[in-house]
């Protein structure tokens, strides 16, 4: 045993003493580029310390041929006599260089950089010259953001971003800056009508307890709730790192979000005093006798709680985690995943343990304050399960639900209640807000009964120019594999092609079909183009094939050819994005030229 | 339950063992492109290289030698504080055998301004991408200069040194070899 012992320490002894610790090449070197107008580029270096780089040994090689490099221009270095060279020039730390460059042919779609230089460390050894490459793509110039070779390809690219690009971004910053911006996202969702109603849905958990409530004891209550919750959010952050993208996916199943949209309705109707919201009789009956034999029989229930919560809101809170599903389903990082989603349920617990703290002072017991507020609240869980389900039901249906809810409120608002004479301020605000939404209610009806389409519009369908010229559904050509997607792009020969991924679990690809799709600007140029779609929701191998080759692991995804059926770089449109914007886009894929 | 303990321990050893001579030949020779030292041999000096008149040289023709070669450039200084002492060892051993030889991976004016300067008294070569590959290959993973091989008379590979070589120690690692 002691000779094995022996033998490890002298193994390891021999490792460490073999050669000093060298870095490669590029990371002593560090390399990027970046186009900061359309004639020059940038080029930097991250020089490790102990390292340096000589001034007068950078070469700099542009592509295609049309480029034509100028003088770089190089801040001043360190200058020393060498013996042999005399003066000589070196950069240490971070440098930039600026290369102009001038297009004979502006139709040049990137630009290949081959950056050549020698570098020394001061351990006593040099490199040989080293050659590093980056491609700057100047369709992406227009869209404010270029691409060097370092930057991690799938999501990068376009200038104008989708909400789950601005998360995905996040990422790229490093793991302690992701978490704490997972953790203000948290705090910024715990103000949403998602998270805002289980403040009092908690509260009274705590406070019915029919023990006296310390702030100690409602703090830590509230704190093991949350821990619930975190831990919750943390095993989908893993299980989306080793899944890839299959749990948004899940979350995203009409089945699921009608489930979930029910349970918002059972909240919903608690609030409205319906009934009272508590555990099962049995459960807890069960509960007691548990924290009667040991402590903290009720802190377990309390954990059990935050568990279904994150379970409850996860759904609600979907759209805008599905971009962070997607990224570390996508970077199948395990530890991030978990810990940025730990990180966010805690930003979304801050609020409840506030209410937690304060021992449900910060909630008023009784009073016809504190009901107003638990009517609010149950309202906007109706709201929320209306739009959790929008997306599968047809406009009409929606405007329905959404004319009912509002109907129903103005007249809780007492809308047509006649004001009595010495009217409080406040009964004359409630009234006005009620008639608001009686009027909004009444217009959602009248859209829905005359054949309205447009939610943000209910009454358009009245419109005389608008009679008759229901927009046709965009001619969407279907494909199923690779090889069908080959055949087709080639069949569109000198025309643009738009690839569209959809599923109809797709959330963002219904609200992009419904809103953006119809647009007339968007069908104007539809036109000028051939248009596929990808329907991926069996999840095929020949889907999952298709899904790869453009490493995207799930709809929604669109994806740009130029007119010699090569996918324009930099292009892509990954989530929902508003006509506006995405008139943009097209704009630019259509004036793509190579 | 003893015997079973013995075998855990000596599993547990044995994969460490594995483990740390594996990490040894990873960090000695760098990764699966490293070639045994006898192709190392063969490649080096069967690699044609240019010297700085532009002919075609092999290190072929010093085979049987003590060879020592020496991969540089004048515009590395660390490269360039050695080179007065290789002289000095050619000038004292060369007639019992010892041959150095430079390959500069640089340009043929500077190597040649060099040379006369320093009066280079052995073979100098101008090394190109080949070089360096091979240099890559020989288990200089980085690609670092000054980078310098020992070959023995059978063709066996002595030594691999990066980074400056200190005469006193060159002379230690030839001295058995003539």
């Amino acid at each position: 045993m002691r000779l094995i012992l022996i033998l490890l320490v002298a193994m390891f002894g021999l490792a460490r003493a073999a050669e000093p610790e060298l870095l490669e090449p590029d990371k002593a070197f560090r390399f990027a580029a970046r186009l900061t107008d359309t004639r020059s580029i940038e080029v930097s270096y991250q020089i490790a310390p102990g390292y340096y780089m000589y001034r007068d040994k950078f070469h700099f090689t542009l592509g295609p041929p049309d480029v034509k490099p100028g003088e770089p221009r190089f801040p001043a270095g360190k200058k020393y006599r060498d013996e042999f060279f005399g003066e000589v020039e070196t950069y240490r730390g971070s440098l930039s260089i600026v290369l102009p460059f001038e297009l004979g042919d502006t139709s040049v779609p990137a630009i290949q950089l081959a950056a050549l230089s020698q570098g020394c460390a001061d351990i006593g050894v040099c490199y040989v010259p080293h050659e590093q490459k980056a491609e700057l793509r100047l369709a992406a110039l227009s869209a404010g953001a270029m691409r060097s070779d370092a930057a991690p390809g799938v999501f990068s690219g376009t200038g104008l971003e989708t909400d789950d690009a601005r998360i995905v971004r996040v990422f790229e910053g490093g793991f302690w800056l992701a978490i704490a911006s997972f953790f203000g996202f948290g705090l910024l969702l715990s103000f949403t009508p998602c998270v805002l109603p289980m403040v009092p849905i908690l509260s009274g958990v705590i406070v019915g307890t029919g023990q006296p409530v310390t702030k100690a004891r409602g703090f830590l209550l509230a704190a093991v709730y949350v821990l619930g919750m975190a831990m919750t959010y943390a095993v989908a952050g893993i299980a989306a790192g080793l899944s890839g993208a299959m749990l948004s996916m899940a979350l995203q199943n009409p089945w699921v979000l009608g489930a979930f949209a029910a349970v918002f309705v059972v909240l919903a109707l608690a609030m409205f005093g319906f009934y009272e919201l508590q555990l099962p009789v049995a459960l807890q009956s069960r509960l007691a006798d548990a924290s009667n034999r040991f402590h903290g029989g009720h802190t377990a229930g309390m954990f059990v709680m935050g568990v279904l919560s994150a379970l409850i809101l996860g759904p609600c809170v979907a759209a805008p985690l599905a971009g962070a599903l997607l990224y570390i389903g996508q970077s199948r990082d395990v530890v991030l995943g978990g810990s940025a989603l730990f990180a966010m349920a805690l930003g979304m617990g801050v609020p409840l343990l506030a209410v937690g703290a304060s021992a449900g002072a910060l909630m008023p017991k009784a009073g016809p304050w504190m009901e107003t507020v638990k009517r609010f609240f149950g309202t906007m869980l109706l709201g929320v399960a209306i739009y959790l389900v929008s997306p599968f039901i047809p406009v009409s249906v929606q405007m329905v639900l959404w004319a009912a809810l509002l109907i129903v409120t103005a007249i809780y608002l007492r809308a047509i209640d006649p004001l009595p004479a010495g009217a409080h301020g406040f009964q004359r605000f409630s009234k006005g807000l009620g008639i608001i939404a009686l009027i909004a209610g009444l217009a959602y009806l009248v859209g829905a009964l005359s054949g309205g389409r447009d939610i943000l519009q209910p009454l358009s369908g009245l419109r005389v120019t608008a009679s008759g010229t229901a927009p046709s559904a965009a001619p969407f050509q279907r494909i199923n594999s690779s090889s069908e997607l080959d055949d087709r792009i080639q069949a569109a020969a000198g025309q643009t092609v738009m690839l569209d991924f959809y599923a109809d679990w797709c959330v963002s690809c219904k609200e992009m079909e419904r809103y953006t799709f119809s647009d007339e600007r968007v069908q104007a140029r539809f036109s000028e183009m051939t248009l596929l779609q990808a329907d991926v929701t069996a999840n095929s191998a020949e889907n999952a094939a298709l899904l790869r080759r453009f490493r995207l692991f799930g709809p929604p995804g669109i994806v740009f050819f130029d007119r010699e059926g090569r996918e324009i770089q930099g292009l892509r449109v990954i989530g929902f994005q508003p006509a506006d914007r995405f008139v943009a886009v097209l704009d630019q894929a259509l004036t793509f030229r190579r | 339950m003893r015997a079973r303990t013995i075998v855990l321990f000596a599993v547990v050893a044995g994969l460490s063992a594995a483990a740390g001579i594996s990490y040894y030949l990873w960090s000695r020779g760098g990764g699966g492109a490293a070639m045994a030292p006898d192709s190392v041999v063969e490649r080096v000096l069967s690699v044609r290289v240019a010297d700085v008149k532009g002919e075609s040289q092999s290190l072929e023709q010093w085979r049987g030698l003590v060879l020592v070669v020496n991969y540089w450039a004048t515009w590395c200084a660390p490269c360039r504080e050695e080179i007065p002492g290789f002289v000095r060892l050619q000038e004292r051993y060369g007639s019992r055998g010892l041959q150095f030889v430079g390959i500069a991976i640089d340009q043929p004016d500077k190597v040649a301004e060099f040379a006369s300067e320093f009066r280079i008294n052995y073979p100098l070569l101008l090394g190109g991408l080949e070089t360096i590959e091979l240099l890559r290959q020989a288990g200089n993973r980085a690609g670092v200069l000054p980078y310098t091989l020992v070959i023995d008379r059978k063709g066996n590979l002595v030594s691999r040194e990066q980074g400056g070589l200190k005469e006193a120690r060159l002379e230690r690692i030839i001295q058995p070899l003539l």
